[in-house]
């Protein structure tokens, strides 16, 4: 019990520094090569991940939502959405036929034994976030139908 | 409880030194249900009436080095349907050290890890099955090249809040052919396994105390088509059921997967075909088969389509990897194949209409292995295909359409059929099949921003087990973070038994809120391919994560 007491102290004096990293994990592009977390947000354009899995029905509701509108998005602001599959190997080979039938124009990556998924604390999904600069500036689960409106009016905010 | 002390002060005397570097993360979660006596559904609570899991992490990165640890607690008893070893108990659950640096990667404690498919080998956490069946030991991943890696791993699974009596060891490399030999038109990877459990015989040496299991994979990308190929066997080895060992008699196990797709933009085809003989692998060997997923080494899901609604999740498959010979009940393994399809209509044409329409299919078909059975000798002899009896057939088709700026909608039908046995477990084959087919409509409503309404009406008809149902919900959304919902299963063909629940979730940056009331159908909880059977139950149930 004390050992808990111990983490929760820690936790509430150092949150403070917590916000905003980076974790280091590794991922799989859709050709079987490993690609660290640290490469695919290290960009200098503000970056949109998505947590996903071909199995989460408003994960694809919100992918398809924004793919309706991602070509402005684009021009606009330069904004780059990479959608990570947390599909396991049951569902992982669906990945590459589903994103083709929908024809989405995201840069997809693969999250198989859900090491990002965990590092990020994520026990839903669908998990957006934004990154700019190396930091998660912005953070929300779950997806109801217009929050792709109010996720680009904060890119907007983030660009200028 | 050393390593522990050990962690913890790692990551204190990181964070004094250097407390400008390193970084904290982690999360909190907290899944609470409060069970109530409910004479409609026939629910009597349990004692323990308030129940609740806790998982609070917490880890430390100091660049090459990070730690962590996972404090869980299942108190006073773990929610309804989880394996009993959780009950009652708190404590630190998982811990690591992990060293990473460029070709390099060094983890001490418990890990998770996967090989190729992980039919070989599989450990991970999902909290909603309660399965965590880290490895606790050691692992040392080495990539050399961009076109090859190497894991290295030893220890021993995790169970509850102890380990097993096996140990686990394996090996796994990786090695992409293209990419070493600079081939651009094809891409082709090859990866090969080993796993063994070592688990001690005490005085009966008719058992072996080391079981192997080798694999060999291959993968490749050529223009629009892809595929894999995945086989595995598995040594001779005792075979039990329920904690007991069926006999002294030894039986080897395969698995073979195999991969073929096909996609470019606006198509996509994927079919799978699997084949399993004798293939569980537990980090005990007595722990073949137990209903809760503990101690499992191998990761051998049921590979049909995941469906989206509450009444296509009434008749569910669950993979069937197991060698049963008993008089009651035989059986060997599974043979099937699933097969997926997706197709969107462009925009503009006659079927695409101003936005496009999306429509996806799929059909899945799995026997059980046509064999042989000899009862006396326990002995046995299975077909490669065959004709096994059918225990699981589906197909369905989805469209899913925007028709306007406000209005957007999905219809869904699904037609399956399904064994008895692996509805309510028992042996297979041997009663009746069930058959359904299942309607879903499917419309949203935004009204204004990010305020919309969803609804959904559903039926499944069926001859059989308990008939007709038809299903509703109604959700409305707020807004991005706030939204509540009302949804009713009424069983109207045999129980007249309405399932009725309510709730409604809250979700702003790092946290969520979530809690419903109602009543919860019994029967099979699958995620990811893998089932837990969860009691009929009525009750309130709270869900809380804090990330940081």
């Amino acid at each position: 019990m004390n050992k808990i007491i111990i983490l929760f102290c820690l936790l509430t004096t150092i949150s403070v520094f917590s916000q905003g990293n980076i974790p280091n994990v590794d991922l799989k592009t859709m050709e079987g090569k490993t690609i660290s977390f640290h490469e695919v947000t290290d960009q200098n354009n503000i970056v949109i991940i998505s947590l996903w899995a071909t199995w989460c029905v408003p994960c694809i509701k919100e992918l398809d939502a924004i793919s309706y509108v991602y070509e402005e998005w684009q021009e606009e602001t330069g904004v780059e959405l990479i959608a990570i599959s947390v599909d396991d190997s049951r569902t992982v080979k669906r990945v590459k036929s589903l994103i083709n039938g929908k024809g989405w124009d995201y840069q997809i990556l693969l999250d198989t034994n859900n090491d990002l998924k965990r590092a990020l604390g994520a026990s839903t999904v669908p998990l957006t976030i934004v990154v700019k600069d190396n930091e998660i500036v912005l953070r929300h689960s779950g997806y109801s139908p217009g929050s792709e409106d109010e996720l680009y009016e904060k890119i907007k905010e983030l660009t200028l | 409880m050393k390593n522990l002390l050990l962690i913890v002060s790692v990551l204190y005397g990181t964070l004094t030194f250097a407390q400008d570097k390193g970084y904290f993360f982690g999360g909190f979660e907290s899944n609470t249900q409060w069970l109530l006596n409910d004479e409609g559904l026939n629910f009597d609570a349990p004692e323990d009436q308030l129940r609740s899991n806790n998982y609070f992490r917490l880890d430390y990165n100091l660049g090459k080095i990070t730690a962590g640890v996972q404090y869980e607690s299942y108190l006073p008893s773990a929610l309804l349907g989880y394996s009993p070893v959780f009950d009652g108990n708190n404590a630190i659950g998982t811990y690591y050290l992990n060293f990473k640096h460029e070709t390099i990667d060094i983890t001490a404690g418990y890990f998770y890890q996967q090989f190729g498919s992980g039919l070989i080998l599989r450990s991970w956490e999902d909290r909603q099955l309660g399965i965590n069946n880290a490895l606790k030991g050691i692992r040392v991943i080495f990539t050399p090249t961009d076109y090859l890696d190497l894991t290295g791993i030893y220890g021993k699974t995790r169970n509850g809040f102890d380990v097993s009596e096996g140990i686990t060891q394996g090996i796994d490399a990786n090695f992409n052919i293209s990419e070493a030999l600079n081939i651009d038109r094809i891409d082709l990877d090859i990866g090969a396994s080993y796993v063994g459990r070592y688990q001690n015989n005490g005085t009966n040496d008719t058992i072996p105390s080391i079981v192997n299991a080798y694999g060999g994979r291959l993968n490749f990308v050529a223009g629009d088509f892809y595929g894999g190929l995945e086989a595995i066997i598995k040594d001779p080895d005792v075979i039990a059921n329920e904690g007991q060992l069926s006999s002294n008699k030894l039986y080897d196990g395969t698995a073979m997967q195999l991969d073929l797709g096909y996609a470019k933009k606006g198509l996509g085809i994927n079919a799978t075909f699997r084949r399993l003989e004798n293939f569980s692998f537990y980090a005990d060997r007595l722990a073949e088969g137990n209903i809760y997923n503990q101690e499992l080494i191998g990761y051998t899901p049921a590979l049909t389509k995941q469906q989206d609604y509450m009444l296509t999740n009434i008749y569910v498959y669950n993979a069937q990897p197991r060698l049963i010979i008993e008089t009651y009940d035989q059986r060997a393994g599974e043979v099937g194949t699933q097969i997926d399809l997706y197709y969107n209509f462009k925009k503009g044409t006659l079927l695409g209409g101003k936005y496009g329409t999306k429509v996806a299919g799929n059909f899945s078909y799995w026997a059980g292995l046509d064999a042989e059975y000899h009862i006396e000798n326990r002995w046995y002899k299975a077909e490669f295909i065959g004709n096994g009896s059918r225990l699981f057939r589906d197909f369905s088709v989805e469209v899913k359409k925007k028709i306007n700026k406000k209005w957007s909608g999905v219809a869904t039908f699904q037609n399956v059929i399904v064994d008895k046995g692996i509805v309510y477990g028992g042996p297979l084959a041997v009663e009746d099949d069930i058959q359904a087919s299942i309607a879903v409509l499917e419309g949203t409503y935004k009204i204004k921003g990010s305020k919309s309404v969803r609804f959904v009406v559903q039926h499944l008809w069926a001859e059989k087990d308990r008939k007709n149902w038809v299903a509703g919900v109604f959700e409305y959304n707020f807004n991005s973070n706030f939204a509540l919902y009302l949804a009713d299963n009424w069983n109207y063909g045999d129980t007249d038994i309405h399932y009725y629940s309510a709730g409604g979730s809250y979700s702003k940056g790092r946290t969520r809120f979530a809690m419903n009331y109602g009543r919860q159908r019994g029967g099979l909880i699958c995620i990811g391919g893998v089932c837990r059977f969860v009691p009929e139950n009525t009750g309130l149930t709270a869900n809380l994560t804090v990330n940081f």
